[in-house]
């Protein structure tokens, strides 16, 4: 669960650890203590050493306490703490060695040298509060029916939106596919349940209502896809008419 | 027991406005909370006759009548709000059939009571509809009653046509409707649109007596008898357009199945079995009722923790049932139309449980409580917006399926928020019965009644036909008094009347 932070430690076993068998437990932290953390000194450690020993979960606990590990609910938790610590100090050891090393210059590095073409989005370069910009967007939004925000940037969310559900190639070839179907019901007369006192307040209530009713149809259609499709696999109905029997 | 002159008794009742009743404390002994019930000028003469009748002198066995029994569930420990009354409320086992009454969850003092479930665990009705239209219908109508009738077995000792063994029986208690869906009896919209989704979570199979599961395994998608019935019915009148459409129905004339079951002899027999147990738990811990029909037990004791898994077992039993009627009856329709299911639009526009106990989040004082609500003739009837209501639902409130007796009318109303705040979110459940099955069988004669409803132009398929009289229209109250009452009241609003044009009865 740890392998990623050991690999970074470089400890042998990350492959086959497993933390909740107390012998690998104790062993690692043994070996953290030994190698990265070094917060007793040498003599001292004899106690930790003695992986065998009932008493290790008090010496344990005690470690814990020398270190200020903040973490007191599981051992596995405080595990984590001990392991992200050790890291904290070999980098600082080492930070010289690690600067350099950001997500860019890892991608530059793994990169293939050959086709060294340089990506440029046109995107990165557009100046999002230019009265250019602004405008476009503005007709984007008249062209879509799109009501205005007071943030640009907002309106510029709607579109992409609405392009992206109803105006992608799959739905224009077939536009049934995504418009929802159902019969008008007159949804401001309905009850809303409470009264906020502001009837434009409790139109945005309903109007919120009936987003989350949109939302809760879609996870019940996904439900009962998911039953449909259990369904294909165990589905067996019989019946045997020579059980049956009428009463008086 | 108090003894009182009716004149005395009706000083503790006082008439709040044309539809509403309190019942005050002192009425009966020991009272905790108020009772309240709901009638019209009609259903409001039945009730208090009742009364009158049990105070005359050498009055005595039978059941208490339905005013006394809701005021000695307006007794119990821990009940919290007030005891409610529905207009189709009548004298039952401890609890009166149409009775709703709600316990603190957090009060260790509460209890839960079979009583309150009544022995019918989920009984309840489910509505199916169709895209067909009566002109569709009506010139194969003989047929298609035949074929509902050679499909759905019916009447007392029936047995049913799916073959299901003890460990299909195991499940189904533990999953509900999901057995049904995993088996591919149904539909997964049919889920979507039921109570609870068709599950109780809490069942327990292995606190059911293997009594229980005998008498039920052969039951189990078999109608039963006395007021079960599957109808064939048509839309008669739209009152609200718009809820109307979110349940598919466009137009008067469109053609429904409605089926009205439960969980047979399986929940009869969880409800014995908690009786027994229950008892001795009273005794244990003290705990002091009006009416010994009224066995209850702590809700976090033993006894009421193994009532509580093994009634949702019997849960799931009922919507196993009603689910696998539900496939039966989309089969026999398939059949006479030569058409899929899919294709006649059978979907389930909801299913209802009138008989159960659960829990549920209410505000009690304006304070959130969790309350154990027992339902005894009484249909859950949450309004817009609810949480556990389907998506479909959220604008108009839950469905509320109230089907009349065998050949009246049945209705779907729509539950609204007064109904949350004035009855914890239920209303009535059916007619209600007037006249007690004994006195049917005196006073009326089953070929009249076979006659009428051949005469109104019902076609009627009858295991049983000289228990007929016991469910003819003239022993229960007018649905419609019922219906008009918690429609004016507002604790749910009427949507659709429905009516029948077949009828299948046990």
């Amino acid at each position: 669960m740890f392998k990623r932070k050991l690999k970074a430690l470089d400890y042998i076993d990350r492959d086959k650890i497993n933390a909740n068998d107390p012998q690998h437990f104790r062993k690692l932290v043994v070996w953290l203590e030994d190698q990265k953390i070094r917060h007793y000194k040498i003599e001292d450690r004899k106690d930790i050493r003695d992986i065998n020993s009932t008493s290790w979960p008090e010496t344990f606990k005690r470690y814990c306490e020398d270190v200020a590990c903040p973490i007191t609910t599981q051992p596995v938790d405080q595990l984590e703490w001990l392991i992200g610590f050790a890291i904290k100090l070999e980098f600082e050891d080492n930070y010289k060695k690690y600067q350099p090393i950001t997500g860019k210059s890892l991608k530059d590095m793994n990169k293939p040298v050959a086709p060294n073409i340089k990506s440029s989005n046109p995107l990165d370069n557009l100046d999002f509060h230019s009265a250019e910009f602004k405008n476009g967007i503005e007709e984007l939004r008249k062209l879509l029916c799109i009501p205005r925000h007071s943030d640009h940037l907002v309106t510029l969310q709607a579109c992409s939106k609405i392009v992206c559900m109803r105006l992608n190639a799959e739905t224009l070839l077939n536009p049934k596919s995504i418009v929802l179907k159902g019969k008008e019901f007159p949804i401001l007369e309905a009850e809303l349940g409470f009264n906020m006192g502001d009837p434009v307040l409790n139109n945005a209530a309903k109007i919120l209502r009936l987003l989350y009713i949109q939302d809760l149809r879609d996870l019940q259609t996904r439900i009962n896809e998911t039953i449909v499709s259990v369904q294909n696999i165990t589905a067996n109905p019989r019946t045997d008419t020579k059980l049956g029997k009428v009463g008086r | 027991m108090v003894v009182r002159q009716y004149q005395e008794e009706l000083k503790y009742l006082e008439k709040i406005n044309d539809y509403c009743w309190r019942i005050k404390k002192g009425f009966q002994p020991n009272m905790n909370v108020e009772g309240i019930f709901y009638v019209n000028n009609t259903l409001e003469r039945l009730m208090l006759e009742e009364l009158r009748n049990s105070c005359r002198p050498g009055m005595v066995g039978g059941f208490l009548p339905g005013v006394k029994q809701i005021a000695n569930v307006a007794a119990l420990p821990g009940i919290v709000g007030r005891s409610v009354g529905l207009p189709d409320v009548h004298s039952g086992y401890g609890f009166a059939i149409g009775n709703m009454a709600a316990f603190d969850m957090n009060d260790p003092k509460s209890i839960v009571s079979p009583g309150g479930v009544g022995f019918d665990i989920n009984c309840g009705v489910r509505l199916l509809r169709t895209n067909l239209f009566e002109k569709d219908v009506q010139p194969i109508k003989e047929q298609l009653a035949q074929s509902m009738f050679d499909h759905i077995p019916v009447g007392v000792g029936s047995k049913g046509i799916i073959p299901m063994n003890a460990r299909d029986l195991e499940e189904a208690l533990e999953m509900g409707m999901d057995w049904s869906l995993r088996e591919g009896y149904i539909w997964a919209e049919d889920k979507e649109h039921c109570e609870e989704y068709g599950r109780m979570l809490n069942a327990d199979p292995s606190k059911v007596s293997m009594r229980a599961k005998k008498r039920g395994l052969p039951q189990l998608g078999t109608l039963g008898a006395g007021n079960h019935y599957a109808e064939i019915q048509v839309v008669e009148e739209i009152y609200d357009k718009w809820a109307a459409s979110k349940m598919g129905i466009e137009d008067k004339g469109q053609v429904c199945v409605m089926i009205h079951s439960g969980s047979r002899g399986f929940g009869h027999q969880v409800a014995t079995d908690a009786l027994v147990q229950m008892e001795k738990a009273m005794k244990r811990d003290n705990i002091e009722t009006n009416d010994r029909q009224l066995a209850c037990a702590h809700i976090h004791s033993t006894e009421g923790q193994d009532y509580l898994k093994s009634m949702a077992a019997a849960a799931n039993f009922a919507w196993v049932n009603r689910s696998s009627m539900t496939f039966l009856s989309r089969q026999a329709f398939a059949k006479q139309f030569h058409m899929s299911p899919d294709d006649l639009d059978m979907h389930v526009i909801y299913d209802v449980s009138h008989n159960i106990a659960k829990v549920e989040e209410h505000i009690v004082d304006g304070k959130q409580k969790t309350l154990l609500v027992h339902r005894k003739g009484s249909t859950r009837a949450f309004p817009p917006h609810h949480p556990l209501i389907p998506v479909d639902y959220q604008l108009t409130g839950q469905p509320v399926l109230i089907g009349g007796t065998m050949g009246t009318c049945s209705y779907v109303l729509t539950g609204t928020e007064e109904g949350m705040k004035e009855t914890f979110g239920s209303t009535c459940h059916g007619a209600g019965r007037a006249l007690s099955r004994a006195k049917a069988r005196r006073n009326l004669d089953y070929k009249d009644v076979l006659a009428k409803l051949e005469q109104s132009g019902i076609s009627i398929r009858v295991a049983s036909p000289n228990l007929v009289m016991e469910e003819a229209p003239e022993s229960y109250k007018n649905v419609t008094d019922v219906v008009n009452t918690c429609h004016a009241a507002g604790i749910s609003r009427k949507c659709i009347k429905l009516r029948p044009i077949a009828v299948i009865k046990g």
